[in-house]
């Protein structure tokens, strides 16, 4: 059995819907943001798949570019992160709630 | 190298210059905020100039017949790709973005005032971000678009959580982030796919997009319908159309006010621009797939925001929610395709001005500079201070889409090119919601005008800066409305290649 470029899309499709399942179902903020990285390494093996099958470079320059910027994402997100955790000593999400209306 | 290819990247060239420099002033100079001011102002303004000489420049490279309007890395043979484009489409977004970045600044400058040392940073990540927005109206290559959008959201959630001493606004800041970076995985899956089924990153040139439709028909054409819907439903998160807008309330409602105005207007501008470069600019041929998609969401903003803003105790709440229906009515203009780029750049610069102006007042009115504004604090608003509640009027009539306002005119164009697509259903959806959202916006006029002041409402004092913003907002908005047709006439010039 050859593994052809259709394995490759389906397993990014699947790690893309487990990291999207874990941002809506997880309530922990860095549980959250795993999920999102995750979500875009998806997006980086789909790139990669798609670059090997039409054989462009293309792909693989943009999968370096994902991960400069989920680099920086990381950067930021987790300074927000741990701001949020030294005043209320919780990663919680769902004890942010003194915006609602 | 030449001069055009140059011009095409000479306002973020400035825009980062400037930034660079209120760091380094920060840093050599003590006590250096009006000089911040005077930097960042003056980047804006020549990025503004810069945009105008774009537009004619590319008047100029038509006029000769030129159709080099792209400009791509010519010595290496693998990049030889069309990476941005300069064309009337960006020039004019460029304008109002950079428009907005200076009406949002001087709208932040109490804020900018109050942070001290940290006012730097604020300035410096104002001028990144709005290059960032700026990169995404002018890509030619949905990676280069990515890059753009990430550089302000990047800034923009730094931005919601500045004050930092206040926890809404951290929490704000962890929304936006945890929110904006799911929708930022959204869109760039989705440029995956379209890249895995047109076999480019590109929106033109010869292997580009546009042309591969122009030449093949897919076979299986399921994933690059998957892929234009995420495409799609990132920048929708973006622009907080419905049902992806839950992230806007809390993230305005928390985020210090000064950049609420600033980041909301922004976005709005860079993401139905960007929607409209890769829609409209790359994929025409689609618009059957496209076109119900946006329709449906345009749809769905409308109702969720106009119902829920109506039920808001909080005006910066309200505005969220405001901005949500707001954001349907843009969008329903796509279905029109190239027809519907007109008004959408016509509502999207008035709806983008005059909200910076409805934020720079709530500034002025609310008593801190991040956290809410609840709608007993603008009570008596008349009485306590006229100019502030007239000014407001205005720009609440303006959101409402009444005559003599620049906003009927938006509304007006923006309708009739979704009736004029046959979407029936979609335009009798929008004025019904228009009548209804008269509602939200005549009851914060109500509050203004005819209760009473707090007794111990404190005075109200609108720094320079602010009252500038909110004065060109206001006549830019009346001036609009009596008389729309340069605009007009204008946007319909700017149209993607």
């Amino acid at each position: 059995m050859t593994v052809t470029i259709g394995w490759y899309m389906s397993l990014a499709a699947v790690l893309f819907a487990i990291g999207a399942a874990g941002v809506l179902t997880r309530r922990n903020a860095l549980v959250m943001f795993m999920s999102v990285e995750l979500m875009l390494n998806s997006v980086n093996l789909t790139f990669i798949a798609a670059a090997k099958e039409l054989g462009l470079v293309e792909g693989q320059v943009a999968a370096l570019f994902v991960m400069v910027v989920a680099a920086a994402e990381v950067t930021i997100g987790l300074a927000i992160l741990v701001a949020v955790f030294r005043r209320r000593a919780s990663a919680n999400v769902d004890e942010l709630s003194e915006l609602k209306g | 190298m030449n001069n055009a290819s140059f011009l095409a990247v000479a306002p973020e060239v400035i825009l980062l210059a400037g930034a660079l420099l209120v760091i380094i002033s920060a840093v050599m100079l003590e006590h250096s905020r009006k000089e911040w001011g005077f930097i960042a102002g003056l980047s804006f303004v020549v990025a503004m100039v810069l945009s105008v000489l774009q537009w004619r420049a590319v008047d100029t490279l038509i006029a000769e017949g030129n159709d080099l309007l792209f400009f791509s890395a010519r010595n290496l043979p693998v990049l030889r790709l069309p990476m941005v484009v300069m064309d009337h489409y960006s020039a004019f977004a460029g304008f109002v973005l950079f428009a907005v970045g200076l009406l949002g600044l001087g709208a932040a400058w109490r804020l900018v005032e109050r942070l001290g040392s940290r006012g730097a940073e604020f300035v410096t990540l104002v001028l990144l971000s709005v290059a960032g927005l700026h990169m995404m109206t002018m890509s030619a290559n949905i990676i280069v678009m990515f890059l753009g959008l990430e550089t302000a959201s990047i800034s923009f959630y730094v931005l919601a959580g500045f004050t930092r001493e206040r926890p809404e606004s951290d929490e704000a800041a962890v929304k936006y982030f945890l929110l904006g970076s799911l929708a930022s995985a959204i869109f760039v899956y989705g440029a995956a796919l379209l890249f895995a089924s047109t076999g480019s990153t590109s929106f033109y040139g010869a292997g580009g997009m546009k042309n591969f439709f122009v030449t093949t028909i897919l076979g299986e054409p399921g994933v690059l319908l998957l892929g234009i819907g995420f495409v799609i439903v990132g920048l929708a998160f973006k622009v907080s159309a419905a049902p992806f807008h839950q992230w806007a309330p809390d993230v305005y409602q928390g985020a210090p006010t000064g950049a609420v105005g600033l980041m909301a207007a922004g976005v709005k501008v860079a993401g139905f621009v960007a929607l409209g470069r890769i829609l409209i600019g790359a994929l025409p041929s689609q618009i059957d797939d496209w076109a119900p998609i946006l329709a449906i969401i345009a749809g769905l903003s409308m109702i969720i925001g106009v119902v829920l803003a109506a039920v808001q105790t909080d005006v910066k709440r309200l505005l969220a929610y405001s901005g949500v229906s707001h954001a349907g009515y843009i969008m329903m203009a796509f279905v029109a395709g190239v027809d519907g780029i007109g008004p959408m750049l016509f509502y999207v610069t008035v709806y983008a001005v005059t909200l910076v102006g409805a934020f720079a007042i709530v500034g002025v009115v609310s008593r801190h500079s991040s956290g809410g504004s609840p709608i007993e604090d603008w009570s008596g608003l008349s009485r306590r201070s006229p100019e502030m509640a007239w000014s407001m009027l205005i720009l609440l009539l303006a959101m409402g889409g009444i005559p003599f306002t620049a906003g009927f005119v938006a509304k007006l164009s923006s309708f009739t090119a979704a009736a004029s697509a046959d979407y029936l259903w979609l335009t009798i959806l929008a004025l019904l919601t228009t009548v209804v959202g008269l509602y939200v916006y005549f009851r914060i006029a109500a509050t203004m005008f005819l209760n009473a002041p707090d007794e111990d409402a404190p005075a109200i004092e609108a720094p320079t800066p602010a009252r500038m913003t909110i004065a060109a907002v206001v006549v830019t908005v009346v001036v609009l409305g009596v008389d729309p047709w340069p605009l007009l006439d204008l946007v319909r010039e700017a149209l993607p290649l």
